[in-house]
């Protein structure tokens, strides 16, 4: 299997506070990885570093085959392959619905503007939110407002996608179509990484389950094996705060 | 009535004098927005130099009154170089650089106006610092910014009477050459109020126009 993501010694601080202290990881192609942990154990910040929007402290960072960590690359042309959601959706709020599908095609000129239209729309369609093309984001709900993000972020056609806790600001009845669109992507076999405390999701849609404490991996492993039997205590402690709230 | 014979002989000085503050103006608001928009990317920029020299510029500005500023252009080019200003250019000279530095200011608050996920979704979709600046950023900012602008506008529209200090034969000065050969004063004045009153408010106009114009946040 092709490695789609491979990262070695990755740390990270943020002045004196250490945040990752030496992630090493590597992802499969098609494969559906699901961080988990408690706030501030350095989730999302490694997340972050994986499209280089955290500049990584020493460590090294490929993503498909690219050096991330490496000064010298062109990370935007890297980062065309690198879709990312993220918790507060960021569309762009000039923009209708279907603009913010649109943008990236047609600004990097990969489609001209019919092709991009073409497949804004047929993404909108996918995500059910062809009805709201002309839409602007603030007229959307949330959940709605996500599902946008993800067809943004598919019209790159990305071989990858990163999600910073993509339910983490919804109201809890609208988290459910957010997963159900994240949910068919993975079943058609897009690689991702997916930064979230929704514990349901990851049993149910990950081949593996990362945990995540204090800047260091604790435990990965099968959803199964780390849901139902973990093996460090750090990883118990967690679990049975989360899954008993 | 004494009103619309002033009225009637004043109309072809005063409008002389209108044309005078009208041209000055607009020009002044023009190279205003570029002087701003400049001045706010040195303010941002990470050389030292570029932001010191933009602080130090909106400090100036700031902290001296315009009647000062125009002295000091219209004096102090001739001092410093020996060639002699038309006060006209230094009108412009002064009008320009004083909005510059307000109209910076205001580029400033719109930009950070943008949230920066918007600034993060554009960088992960691959593209660059600059083309995320101007087709994500840029375009926000200025629509946050129109009515501060207009605001400005109002302001550089008015203050351009301040240069009748320099000779500048603005709308307030024309009035003043009349005042001079007639010495009548009190319908002059208000005649010339009317003027600035009418100019404002075809600029009050038109902003509600443009600003209705570019709003995505009330249609529906």
């Amino acid at each position: 299997m092709t490695k789609k993501v491979k990262v070695t010694g990755l740390c990270k601080s943020f002045g004196d506070l250490e945040v990752l202290k030496g992630i090493d990881v590597e992802i499969n192609e098609g494969e559906v990885v699901c961080l988990i942990g408690p706030s501030g154990s350095g989730k999302s910040t490694f997340l972050r570093c994986l499209n280089r929007l955290e500049d990584s402290t020493s460590g090294t960072v490929e993503v498909d085959g690219a050096e991330i960590s490496d000064r010298s690359i062109d990370i935007n042309k890297v980062r065309e392959n690198i879709g990312m959601v993220f918790q507060q959706f960021n569309l762009f709020a000039h923009k209708t619905v279907k603009g913010n599908v649109m943008f990236a095609p047609v600004e990097l000129k990969k489609m001209t503007k019919a092709e991009a239209e073409k497949k804004a729309m047929e993404l909108l369609r996918r995500v059910g939110l062809e009805d709201k093309a002309d839409s602007y984001p603030h007229q959307l709900s949330g959940g709605q407002q996500q599902r946008v993000a993800i067809a943004r972020a598919l019209a790159m056609n990305p071989d990858i996608m990163l999600f910073d806790e993509p339910t983490s600001a919804l109201d809890p009845e609208m988290v459910g179509e957010v997963l159900q669109v994240m949910r068919e992507l993975a079943a058609e076999g897009m690689t991702m990484v997916v930064v979230t405390h929704e514990m349901g999701f990851a049993r149910d849609v990950a081949d593996r389950v990362i945990f995540m404490s204090d800047g260091y991996i604790v435990e990965e492993g099968s959803p199964k094996q780390i849901f139902t039997a973990p093996k460090m205590q750090r990883t118990k402690d967690f679990l049975s705060r989360m899954l008993n709230d | 009535m004494e009103f619309i014979t002033v009225f009637k002989e004043a109309t072809p000085l005063l409008l002389k004098g209108l044309g005078v503050t009208i041209s000055v103006s607009l020009i002044s608001i023009a190279i205003g927005m570029v002087i701003g928009l400049i001045t706010c990317f040195m303010g941002r920029s990470k050389n030292i130099i570029l932001k010191g020299i933009s602080a130090v510029y909106v400090w100036c500005v700031r902290g001296t009154p315009m009647i000062v500023q125009a002295l000091v252009v219209f004096f102090g080019i001739p001092f410093i170089t020996g060639v002699r200003i038309e006060s006209f250019y230094a009108g412009i000279i002064t009008l320009s650089l004083n909005a510059g530095a307000y109209m910076s200011e205001i580029f400033r608050g719109g930009i950070q106006s943008v949230s920066i996920g918007q600034i993060e979704a554009a960088r992960s979709l691959g593209l660059s610092q600059f083309r995320t600046m101007l087709k994500i950023v840029l375009p926000q900012a200025f629509k946050m910014s129109i009515p501060s602008f207009v605001n400005q506008f109002i302001i550089t529209v008015k203050d351009s009477s301040i240069l009748s200090i320099i000779g500048l034969a603005e709308l307030v000065n024309m009035g003043e050459v009349y005042i001079g050969a007639t010495y009548i004063y009190f319908p002059v004045y208000i005649t010339i109020a009317a003027y600035y009153l009418a100019v404002i408010s075809v600029l009050m106009v038109v902003s509600k126009f443009v600003e209705k114009k570019l709003s995505y946040d009330k249609k529906s």
